[in-house]
């Protein structure tokens, strides 16, 4: 520690001059041994503060002889100054030591797992049928949903299906066995709610129904005998096939590329006339034709003019008005898009099916 | 419908490849599946005179051949002897392939003799399913490419013939279709033939008891006819089509079905009592061998064509046995008929027979054909079998006047979405064969019988968008005049999926079958479920009546694959039989195997807590208020840990862990915890739009508080007495610390609340909250007997 020396009253500058360079040696020495920086600000009070040697000196200057204080007062300043130094200095370096310390003790490997919350997932066919939906929302449709135990009428009769039709064969239909209610089935398609829309609400009518739908298939690559679709209705004054082309490439643009283009193929659907097929260019081709497409199209849906029957059966008058509508395999957008093989996969519940899709985006 | 190029261009002779044909009619409505080349692997067969047949000298079974095949003599070992010096047959040399064949033919020795390529049977040749003897062939030149000479280098267009066209179920039906697509002329074939004296009505005779099941019964009559097979080509054209050729009299009826769409039935004259045809319903229980071998029992709703002593045929199904064309016959009385669809159908549905005849009768044959076509199938027989075709046809009934439809060009127009003139209609209708006029603005149409598909104005609209070409079409977009959008259920719903997914669970879509065994876990209204009467498999008998089921069997198989932190969900129909089907919306969620897998992961499995954290998290997120957990709901359910789900006291659903049983049955090991819930009452009970509660700048006053109560009185009940003890000064309370066990009393438990006291317009004191932690100790200590924790 520093101690504290008495001068004498008339200062001898020769002693002074010594007595500086002494307390000079022992300040740098306490700067340089401080292992702290709370040690190294005890050393700076010790050197700088009030009742320390060099400080003491500096006060006692008026007692040297005038013509010596000038060189008295520059050798203090001197001291001061290589004090102030050896502080800093000998700070940087604690502040070093101190920050090299920290990053020993206190370090973790960060390359560890992070902490995690378990990473949910929208199915895959959600996703892609929520986007089908909002693509026709976008273009001005309502949602409707519906049941997927059906009535004869609704499913086959009032959608101008006659009763021999082979679709309504049980090969086809899975029928349920109700007592005391006959004719029950499971919907093969979502164009039910065709009518039970237009029975809820009067023309002009836009809207799309997602839903699950059955067919007496067995589970096979390509079958299922459950299956989704996004069905669309839109019935109003003065709509045209070829506003059911425009709808149906607006909603394919924004489902796959900005450059889809939709092609028209006469088709035969009992509750629409015309009825066609609707293929969309291969968007990995660009219609070139490709291992996806084969011959540039893909085929993605049937639709068509609703027939005037089916409007009638609805209680739209079909002089009056006009309407399309058309059902997408939401299987077959979701296979497309994301290059999936098997309609199995989507029913299995495979978790490492499940979990590809809880990133990315469309 | 197969279409072999070679007889397509007989009546349309475009200038299309087959291929280009196959483009045309798929752009214009007609769908061709594929263009099939059935003799592709037929090369280098060629015409051989047989000059000498001599036994194989080590079998007996084999014998020598000598042919000459183009000015070169070579030798073959052959297995039947059905040919002799001067046969023209086709000879394969080593290096040709054959349909049936791999690879290249090879020289080979057969028992010691070499056989220098082989002689072709008609199977072996891919043209008809003969395997009896060589193939003589009746012309030739030795040394022709056989392929080339009988037309085996042929194309066949096959087409997915939709059930509203049975017109295109005939090479002319798809020839017109083409004319009509490239304006190339269409040949309908004329048949004439000449009739001999004698009168058909002096030998046979028809009477229809049935008129609306059969409005046109027409028949012609052969006399002596030579049973034999008919000529080669006409063969290789039936096994292109997909027949078998049988006879020259059968095939002769089979050729005119395909060429013009029309079905016909050959009956042995002699066979007939009486030659008198009597066309009524069948009897009940009436019997018949069909030519098919089999004897079937019929009912009054089957139309018969019987004589006078029993029932011959199936009318417009399939003949009868004991009438058919053999080879003996020599008088042959050929049917042409129109029989009503539906009851074809339901006699061919019920009999579980489906034959070229009943495909076209019950989809609409055309009723305007039956006397071309008996004329030209009987001229066929006359000329492929001999014989005279009698005078005159017995022709009963008449066929049902043709429609009349009306199109207006501006609602054709309109309909398309571009300019359709009346011209326009016109031309399109004389494209294809459909005569009509002008008439008020309007064109009038007559709608020819084969066209059974057009009704009404829509239907002609079609045919002109379709022949026409629909990529005429300009896209174009409505003006919708209503904003899109879900409404608040559709969209309270997604938010159920999407909280969650935010929880961390995976959803699945599983199938909406139950077995019996699903529906055995419940002992609620669960257990009825709803029976498919044509189930897909007897595992899926059932509508599922819960979610658990499929969310068990997806937990199972990702178990299997080493996937044990198991975390699901699933949105979806459920039904179950009550009055009659309820089907509801549900949603459910099953938490199984370790909480986390990777390291820092607390080694410990989930259970029922983590699905309640789930089920906590969807409640808040939707803002369900006014929720609370009951008694043990029973099976399937683990009876210590689980409880009903309430909403206002009423049940929508249950959480818990289900009892290890299930978990076993299902191959899901250890605790296996879910909840499933009714969707509706959630949405019903949601928060929709949220109105803000005021922020208070205050602090809060924080005061930890742990209290001792019995370990039977539900943490719950501890928490609710707080909260209404606390008043509205409470701003939130968090149980932080559960404990049991020194020092406190066996029985007891200690549940430590932090508890956060805020008032909106001031900072609270001191003393203002020591006067609620008071009231709140009080309250607690008299509602659930609780004791505020001393330290």
């Amino acid at each position: 520690m520093v101690t504290v020396s008495r001068l004498a009253v008339d200062m001898d500058p020769a002693e002074t001059i010594a007595d500086l360079d002494r307390e000079r040696e022992r300040g740098l020495a306490a700067i340089g041994e401080a292992a702290s920086l709370e040690e190294l600000r005890d050393a700076e009070v010790a050197v700088l503060g009030r009742r320390a040697p060099v400080p003491a000196i500096q006060r006692s200057l008026g007692q040297a002889a005038p013509e010596d204080r000038p060189r008295l007062g520059k050798a203090i300043n001197e001291v001061f100054e290589s004090f102030r130094q050896a502080l800093a200095e000998r700070e940087r370096e604690l502040m070093a030591e101190r920050e090299r310390a920290v990053a020993e003790v206190d370090a973790v490997d960060v390359t560890l797992p992070g902490r995690r919350l378990p990473m949910g997932a929208l199915h895959v066919l959600t996703q892609t049928e929520r986007a089908m939906v909002d693509a026709f929302v976008a273009l001005g449709y309502r949602v409707m949903e519906g049941p997927e135990v059906e009535t004869d009428w609704y499913n086959f009769q009032a959608l101008n299906i006659p009763p021999d039709h082979p679709a309504r064969t049980p090969q086809d239909t899975l029928y349920l066995d109700v007592p005391g209610a006959s004719g029950l089935l499971l919907r093969t398609q979502t164009s039910p709610m065709q009518i039970k829309a237009m029975e809820t609400q009067p023309p002009p009518l836009y809207v799309v129904v997602p839903g699950r739908t059955y067919r007496n298939d067995t589970l096979d690559a390509t079958h299922s005998p459950v299956f989704r679709q996004v069905e669309g209705l839109a019935v109003d004054e003065g709509l045209s096939l070829a506003d059911m082309k425009g709808t149906l490439e607006a909603w394919a643009r924004a489902m796959f590329t900005p450059r889809q283009r939709v092609r028209l193929r006469p088709d035969y659907f009992p509750f629409v006339e015309p009825g066609a097929q609707v293929d969309v260019s291969c968007f990995a081709c660009d219609g070139a034709g490709c291992r996806i497409c084969g011959n540039g199209w893909l085929e993605i849906m049937g639709a068509g003019m609703v027939h005037p029957r089916v409007l009638e059966n609805g209680g739209v008058d079909p002089e009056r008005y006009t309407g399309y509508a058309w059902g997408i395999g939401v299987e077959r957008v979701a296979m497309l898009r994301h290059g999936i093989p098997d309609i199995r996969l989507f029913y299995e519940g495979d978790v490492r099916f499940l979990e590809q899709f809880a990133r990315g985006w469309s | 419908m197969k279409v072999p190029y070679s007889w397509l261009r007989e009546l349309v002779p475009t200038s299309l490849s087959p291929e280009e044909v196959a483009v045309a009619l798929t752009e214009h409505g007609v769908e061709v599946e594929s263009v099939l080349r059935p003799w592709e692997g037929l090369t280098g067969v060629v015409v051989a005179r047989v000059l000498e047949v001599s036994d194989h000298p080590r079998a007996d079974r084999l014998s020598l051949a000598a042919v000459d095949a183009g000015g070169e003599e070579r030798r073959v070992v052959v297995g039947v002897r059905n040919m002799g010096p001067g046969d023209l047959v086709p000879y394969a040399p080593p290096g040709a392939t054959l349909p049936g064949l791999d690879g290249q033919l090879e020289r080979r020795t057969i028992r010691g003799e070499t056989s220098d390529g082989m002689l072709c049977s008609p199977k072996e040749l891919g043209i008809s399913a003969d395997h009896g003897g060589i193939l003589i062939l009746l012309e030739g030149e030795s040394g022709e490419d056989v392929a080339a000479f009988l037309g085996l280098d042929d194309a066949v267009i096959d087409i997915e013939v939709f059930p509203n066209r049975p017109d295109l179920l005939s090479v002319l039906g798809v020839a017109r279709e083409v004319a009509a697509i490239t304006g190339d002329e269409l040949r309908v074939p004329t048949p004439s033939v000449p009739e001999g004296d004698e009168k058909a009505a002096a030998v046979a005779s028809v009477r229809v008891d049935d008129p609306e099941r059969c409005p046109r019964y027409l028949a012609r009559v052969i006399r002596g006819v030579t049973v034999a097979p008919s000529p080669l080509r006409a063969q290789i054209r039936l096994t292109a089509c997909g027949m078998r050729p049988v006879s020259n009299v059968v095939d002769a009826t089979n050729y005119a079905l395909l060429e013009l769409g029309h079905p016909m039935h050959p009956f042995d004259l002699r066979t007939i009592s009486g030659g008198a045809i009597v066309v009524r319903r069948a009897t009940d229980g009436e019997r018949l061998v069909t030519l098919d071998g089999v004897e079937r029992a019929f009912t009054p709703e089957d139309l018969m064509i019987a004589d006078p002593q029993r029932a011959v045929a199936v009318a417009g199904v399939m003949g009868g046995d004991a009438t058919e064309v053999g080879d003996a016959t020599t008088d042959v009385l050929l049917e042409s008929a129109y029989f009503d669809p539906r009851g074809v159908l339901r006699t061919a549905r019920r009999l579980g027979l489906r034959t070229e005849a009943s495909v076209r009768f019950e989809r609409g044959a055309d009723p305007e054909a039956v006397a071309d076509a008996a004329l030209h199938a009987a001229g066929l027989v006359a000329a492929w079998a001999g014989g005279t075709v009698l005078s005159g046809e017995i022709d009963v009934g008449s066929s049902p006047p043709r429609r009349r439809v009306a199109v207006r060009p501006p609602r054709a127009s309109m309909l398309l979405g571009m300019e359709v003139s009346a011209g326009d209609i016109l031309d399109v209708m004389g494209r294809l064969g459909i005569e009509g006029e002008e008439r008020e603005g309007a064109v009038e149409v007559e709608v020819p019988g084969r066209r059974v598909d057009l009704e009404i104005e829509a239907d002609l609209i079609e045919e002109v968008g379709r022949v026409r070409g629909y990529d005429a079409l300009p896209s174009t977009l409505p003006g919708v005049a209503q904003a899109g959008g879900l409404d608040p259920e559709q969209r309270a719903l997604r938010r159920i999926e999407d909280a969650l997914v935010r929880t961390g669970l995976m959803q699945i879509h599983s199938v909406s079958f139950a077995s019996t065994e699903d529906l055995e876990l419940f002992e609620d209204e669960r257990a009825a479920g709803v029976r498919v009467a044509n189930p897909v498999s007897e595992e899926q008998g059932f509508l599922r009546s819960s979610l658990l089921p499929g969310l068990l069997r997806a937990a199972a198989l990702s178990i299997g694959h080493r996937r044990a932190a198991v975390r699901l969900f699933e949105r979806g129909h459920v039904m179950r039989l009550e009055e009659g089907v309820v089907e509801e919306d549900a949603v459910a969620a099953l938490l199984t195997g370790p909480a986390l897998e990777a390291w820092p992961a607390e080694r410990r499995p989930q259970d029922v807590l983590d699905a309640k954290g789930a089920l906590e998290h969807l409640l808040e997120e939707l803002g369900v208020d006014g929720w609370s957990l009951g008694d043990p709901p029973g099976p399937p359910y683990h009876p210590g840990r689980s409880a009903r789900v309430l909403l206002d006291g009423e049940a929508i659903g249950e959480l818990g862990e289900l009892h290890p049983s299930v978990g076993e049955r299902f191959d899901v090991p250890g605790r296996v915890a879910v909840f499933e819930l009714r969707a509706a009452p959630l949405v019903a009970a949601g928060a929709g739009l949220v109105e803000l509660r005021p922020v208070s700048r205050f602090p809060p006053v924080r005061r930890d508080l742990a209290f001792v109560v019995d370990r039977s009185v539900p943490a719950a009940d501890v928490r609710a007495s707080l909260v209404d003890a606390a008043g509205p000064l409470l701003d939130r309370v968090l149980l932080f610390d559960v404990y049991d066990g020194e020092p406190l009393p066996e029985g007891k438990r200690s549940l430590a609340f932090a508890v956060d006291l805020r008032a909106a317009d001031r900072t609270l004191t001191d003393e203002e909250a020591e006067e609620l932690v008071a009231a709140i100790e009080a309250r607690l200590a008299s509602d659930v007997g609780a004791e505020l924790r001393a330290g």
